[in-house]
């Protein structure tokens, strides 16, 4: 085909872009994403028995603060990375105010008198914890690369791992309402690392996953 | 470039909006940026084959543009995309370098400069108004019985002498260029 000829087919008939088409993209990213990794940890794990009661407490505010927190800004970031050109300095500059959050709530809970570092660091479910955040988050990594098939990702490996960042976050969200660790630090160690393998899987994964 | 920017944005929002001459203003021109893009970059036939799958890519993703951004840094970021994919499906290991969006834009207003200061070296070897009628009529579109009306002259006059200009500037031109390939 000649590339007037393209030009020609493309420009006739051309349909007015509805206005919000991305944020509709990522809305439905987000209730796709949040409801299946919901039916995967209702499915494979439950809620914690004693919701009702840990919903009045601060370990698990802390828990969905933060992981709502880094979900929101993982949503900006594959928001920008699915718009070629755009840039993603602030979004990832913004991170940082989550992480500085957890880890100053940490280093407060383990300069108290008397605390045991270790099992504020290390809980009971240490070792467990990052991997089951990665599988409950695994839905949502789909749900966000299907949402991003959609935009125009140009930089993949980046739009994979903010895709990992949201997906991981959403998970280890979800995942609050079945472990039953309230310590910041635990929450600061090992959330954050469930949270960082899903998006250094979907880094990975989006290096093909994501190409169109 | 920034006229540029300016321009392809209106462009670019009228065709958001369902402006479908907008829109094929838009493309032509992009065709014009990404030929010359992609011609440096790729054999000939890749290249046009980039030029169309850049411009199918455009229209495809075009709710992806953010309007508070840059338009050119949008483009660029979709042909960028697409010389890599180019590069991967031949399997050669290339390295695109981490260029930034003047780079798709800038080669045109390079090639233009150029020729507007050829054009002006040639229209200086005319007599000054054979020089007026052809800037007149063949650069800046004043129709022939303006020009005639102008200079007094009969339309034919008119006629006769600009395409007697343009010929002996033509037989100029190729003296030149034997001369530049014998040296």
């Amino acid at each position: 085909m000649r590339t007037d000829d393209l030009i020609a087919t493309l420009s006739s008939r051309l349909e007015p872009v509805r206005s919000g088409t991305v944020a509709r993209v990522l809305l439905g990213m987000l209730g796709l994403g949040l409801a299946a990794s919901t039916l995967v940890m209702l499915l494979g794990l439950g809620l914690r028995p004693d919701l009702g009661a840990a919903m009045h407490s601060f370990g698990m505010w802390t828990k969905l603060a933060y992981t709502f927190a880094i979900a929101g800004f993982g949503l900006w970031v594959v928001e920008r990375a699915g718009r070629p050109g755009a840039p993603l300095g602030r979004p990832l500059a913004l991170l940082a105010l989550p992480l500085l959050a957890i880890a100053l709530l940490a280093g407060l809970q383990m300069a108290q008198p008397g605390a045991d570092a270790r099992s504020l660091v290390m809980g009971h479910s240490a070792l467990v914890c990052p991997f089951i955040i990665v599988l409950v988050a695994a839905p949502a990594l789909l749900a966000a690369f299907w949402g991003l098939r959609r935009l125009a990702p140009t930089r993949l490996g980046l739009a994979g791992a903010g895709a990992g960042l949201f997906a991981g976050a959403l998970g280890a969200f979800v995942y609050a309402f079945y472990c039953t660790e309230v310590a910041a630090p635990f929450i600061a160690v090992w959330y954050t690392l469930g949270i960082a393998l899903t998006s250094l899987l979907g880094g990975i994964l989006g290096r093909w996953a994501l190409r169109w | 470039m920034i006229a540029q920017e300016a321009q392809y944005r209106t462009w670019m929002l009228a065709a958001l909006m369902g402006d479908d001459g907008a829109y094929r203003l838009l493309l032509h021109a992009l065709t014009r940026n990404l030929r010359s893009y992609y011609a440096r970059r790729l054999d000939r036939g890749a290249a046009e084959d980039a030029v169309q799958e850049t411009l199918i890519a455009i229209h495809a993703r075009r709710a992806t543009y953010d309007p508070s951004l840059p338009f050119t840094a949008w483009v660029y970021g979709i042909a960028r995309y697409k010389l890599i994919d180019e590069y991967r499906r031949h399997k050669r290991r290339a390295t695109v370098p981490l260029d930034e969006a003047p780079e798709l834009f800038a080669h045109d207003a390079a090639v233009e400069a150029i020729a507007k200061r050829d054009v002006n070296k040639l229209l200086a070897k005319l007599p000054p108004a054979k020089r007026q009628l052809v800037r007149d009529i063949k650069l800046d579109g004043v129709s022939i019985a303006d020009a005639a009306a102008r200079t007094g002259m009969s339309q034919t006059a008119v006629k006769v002498s600009v395409h007697r200009a343009v010929k002996s500037l033509g037989d100029g031109l190729a003296g030149n260029e034997g001369g530049r390939d014998a040296d």
